[in-house]
């Protein structure tokens, strides 16, 4: 178990470091009037360009950009935005605006594991039925309809029937529950149709078929047998769920004026702020790697047949 | 021999629906299972031999279900149940079964202790620390060593005879009266067979269960059973002691049967083979299953389903070549050959069920 955490480890940090380094390289091949607001690049003349853009560093060859940037990353600078928050450290940023995006994803990922779940066991054990079949039509509608459709009909609808606020504000709790639903739907429906899928799977097993023929209650089977291995696969993708909560939705944030993640990395792209966007990348390449290698601990952890590698070595075979 | 037996199977109609078909799968198949014997229920794929067992388990699949007959169990009818309540009180913890895959028949995430412990306590309501005892005794007792540590250990950890030894175990947990073996050596290399043969033979001897063993391996049948039950198309056609099914076969499957033992060829000719195919369970059948394939068949085959005739108290068999009507037909000249070994072996002083063991092992595997 120790060597496969190390080399897992290792794979991520080399994972990590590949993406820093390429987003690095790509963003300096870039040109460089995007450093400019449109006024400014006007009202400049060339040299004036020219000192701005000294004065921002971006005319020193990569390798010393480089290394200030790491040199700035070992220190726990990111930097300072240029375009988008100009003059604003890009910690100072984030920590503005993460939490919004944080706090709403996680109510909305415990509220999808809570329905999604819950939805798919039913489907599961009663297969075929009327259960099944509701839970397939919302299945379809919600991954079938572009979600854009149907998180402005909550928006427009929903809020004139409850005559609840139509965009968010942070002190009225009450215009936070559409947001965290119209976000958590489509995970309802990801973990329904999933858990349903791996359970059914699992039911078909010779092992479910041995479990029954030992006497143990359908009930039971389903607890300890299928539902406990269908959920193995669902598992791995857990830590990656959490840790991604902090990106934010772009669609449902801007919709409902949330002051989150949401729109920032597509922003500073487009205004080309590279100490936001660089920023931003190892920010989501660290989570998505971290959330990947939790993943894997965790399967290994429910999974003994992923601790193999290490155990064949103690000889199990007789 | 009502109070020696245990269960009886009686006219047992199975049918599925495959499709929107109906496939006859028991057209009305009997057998009596005694106390304390070993009974090898024999025939080709698809004789229906694995329903058969599944019935006595309700565990047929969702789209089969038996129309007509019987399963007396101690004073129950097996074949009315229809709810899990029922089944509860009989499944697992008084009829056991063994599955043919040990490779599959664990589950792969749960110790194989937990598998076994499961068993214990629920049938005879153990708590967890009792309960893990037995399964510690249990796994010990088929020949487990070092049950303590194999106890923690994953299915994984297993080898294909160990982990049947452990689906052994998990099966006999509870101590039930019968044990249903469904072919459990077939998925096994052939020096394992012999053990986990001799396992069931010992466990048997020492619980005192009857089992009712399912094989198409003549040679195993030899080696573990008292009596056999021929199976095809759905039906028993012979049934009586291993000496009577061996030594005087009467109906023509069996016959058959016995004669496509590889081990009565005689090197440089051909291997005797049934020809034709089972018939297609789909459609109705007509008289005799197997008339279509006998050489030997009688007009009447053709038109009437023949009755089971007695032979002896113990041995019967579904033929019209019993009728006293019925013109003398001879079984093929190969089932002489088997006559003489399984004679010859007694000679030796051999027992019978050993004889034929030997005349009918090595091959067939």
């Amino acid at each position: 178990m120790f060597s496969y955490i190390v080399k897992r480890l290792g794979q991520s940090l080399l994972t990590v470091a590949i993406v820093i380094v390429s987003v690095f390289l790509l963003l300096r091949l870039m040109p460089k009037n995007g450093y400019f607001t449109r006024e400014d690049y006007v009202s400049l003349d060339k040299e004036a360009r020219t000192a701005y853009l000294r004065n921002l560093g971006v005319l020193d060859d990569p390798f010393t950009q480089f290394s200030r940037f790491m040199s700035g990353l070992a220190k726990g600078d990111l930097g300072r935005s240029i375009t988008v928050y100009p003059r604003s450290p890009v910690l100072e940023v984030i920590r503005d605006k993460a939490p919004y995006s944080l706090w709403f994803g996680l109510a909305a990922l415990a509220l999808s594991m809570g329905l999604g779940l819950g939805l798919g066991i039913l489907m599961a054990r009663y297969k075929d039925s009327i259960v099944d079949g509701l839970g397939t039509l919302y299945v379809t509608i919600v991954r079938a309809i572009p979600s854009l459709i149907w998180l402005f009909f909550i928006q427009q609808w929903v809020t004139a029937l409850l005559g609840w606020p139509m965009l968010f504000y942070e002190d009225r709790p009450i215009s936070w529950i559409l947001p965290t639903i119209s976000l958590a739907l489509s995970g309802i429906a990801w973990y329904a149709i999933w858990l349903r899928r791996f359970m059914v799977d699992e039911e078909n097993r010779d092992y479910v078929k041995f479990a029954t023929a030992k006497g143990l209650a359908r009930g039971r089977v389903m607890r300890g047998h299928i539902l406990r291995n269908a959920l193995v696969p669902l598992v791995q993708y857990f830590p990656q769920q959490v840790l991604l909560t902090i990106a934010g939705s772009l669609l449902i944030e801007s919709i409902y004026s949330i002051p989150g993640m949401g729109g920032l990395l597509v922003n500073a792209i487009r205004q080309q702020d590279n100490p936001l966007v660089q920023a931003l990348v190892l920010l989501y390449a660290v989570l998505g790697v971290a959330g990947v290698f939790l993943g894997d601990l965790l399967m290994a952890l429910v999974d003994p047949r992923i601790r193999l590698a290490d155990a064949r070595t103690k000889g199990g075979e007789a | 021999m009502s109070e020696t037996t245990i269960l009886t199977a009686e006219g047992l109609e199975v049918s599925f629906t495959l499709r929107g078909r109906r496939l006859a799968a028991l057209r009305g198949a009997s057998l009596e299972l005694c106390r304390g014997e070993t009974l090898a229920v024999v025939g080709e794929s698809g004789s229906g031999k694995s329903v058969f067992a599944k019935t006595f388990l309700g565990m047929l699949d969702k789209n089969g279900r038996i129309e007509r007959g019987s399963i007396r169990f101690d004073g129950m009818d097996l074949a009315q149940f229809r709810s899990e309540r029922d089944w509860l009180s009989v499944r697992g913890k008084r009829i056991a079964m063994v599955f043919q895959d040990p490779m599959t028949a664990l589950n792969p995430l749960k110790t194989v202790g937990e598998q076994i412990r499961e068993t214990a306590a629920l049938h005879r309501g153990l708590d967890r620390k009792t309960s893990r005892t037995a399964a510690l005794e249990t796994l010990e007792r088929v020949g487990i060593h070092d049950p303590e540590l194999r106890y923690r250990q994953y299915p994984h950890e297993f080898s294909g005879g160990m982990r049947q030894r452990v689906v052994i175990a998990a099966a006999i947990a509870c101590g039930p009266e019968i044990l249903i073996c469904d072919e459990p050596t077939t998925a096994l290399d052939v020096t394992v067979q012999a053990q986990i043969l001799d396992l069931i033979k010992s466990l048997q001897r020492d619980l005192g269960m009857s089992v009712l063993f399912i094989t198409h391996d003549l040679g195993v049948v030899a080696n573990i059973a008292q009596r056999v039950a021929v199976m095809y198309a759905g039906q028993v056609v012979e049934a009586g002691t291993v000496d009577e099914i061996f030594r005087d076969p009467r109906a023509p499957y069996t016959w058959a049967l016995l004669a496509s033992l590889p081990q009565l060829g005689i090197k440089g000719e051909e291997l005797y083979a049934i020809k034709g195919t089972p018939p297609s369970l789909f459609k109705e059948i007509k008289g005799d299953a197997f008339a279509p394939r006998n050489p030997l068949a009688l007009e009447v085959d053709f038109v009437a389903e023949p009755p089971e005739f007695d032979v002896s108290p113990t041995h019967w068999a579904k033929t019209w070549l019993l009728d006293p009507r019925a013109p003398r037909i001879e079984p093929p000249e190969t089932l002489k050959r088997l006559r003489e070994r399984l004679a010859a072996d007694r000679r030796r002083g051999s027992a019978v069920a050993g004889g034929a063991k030997n005349a009918a092992q090595g091959g067939s595997r």
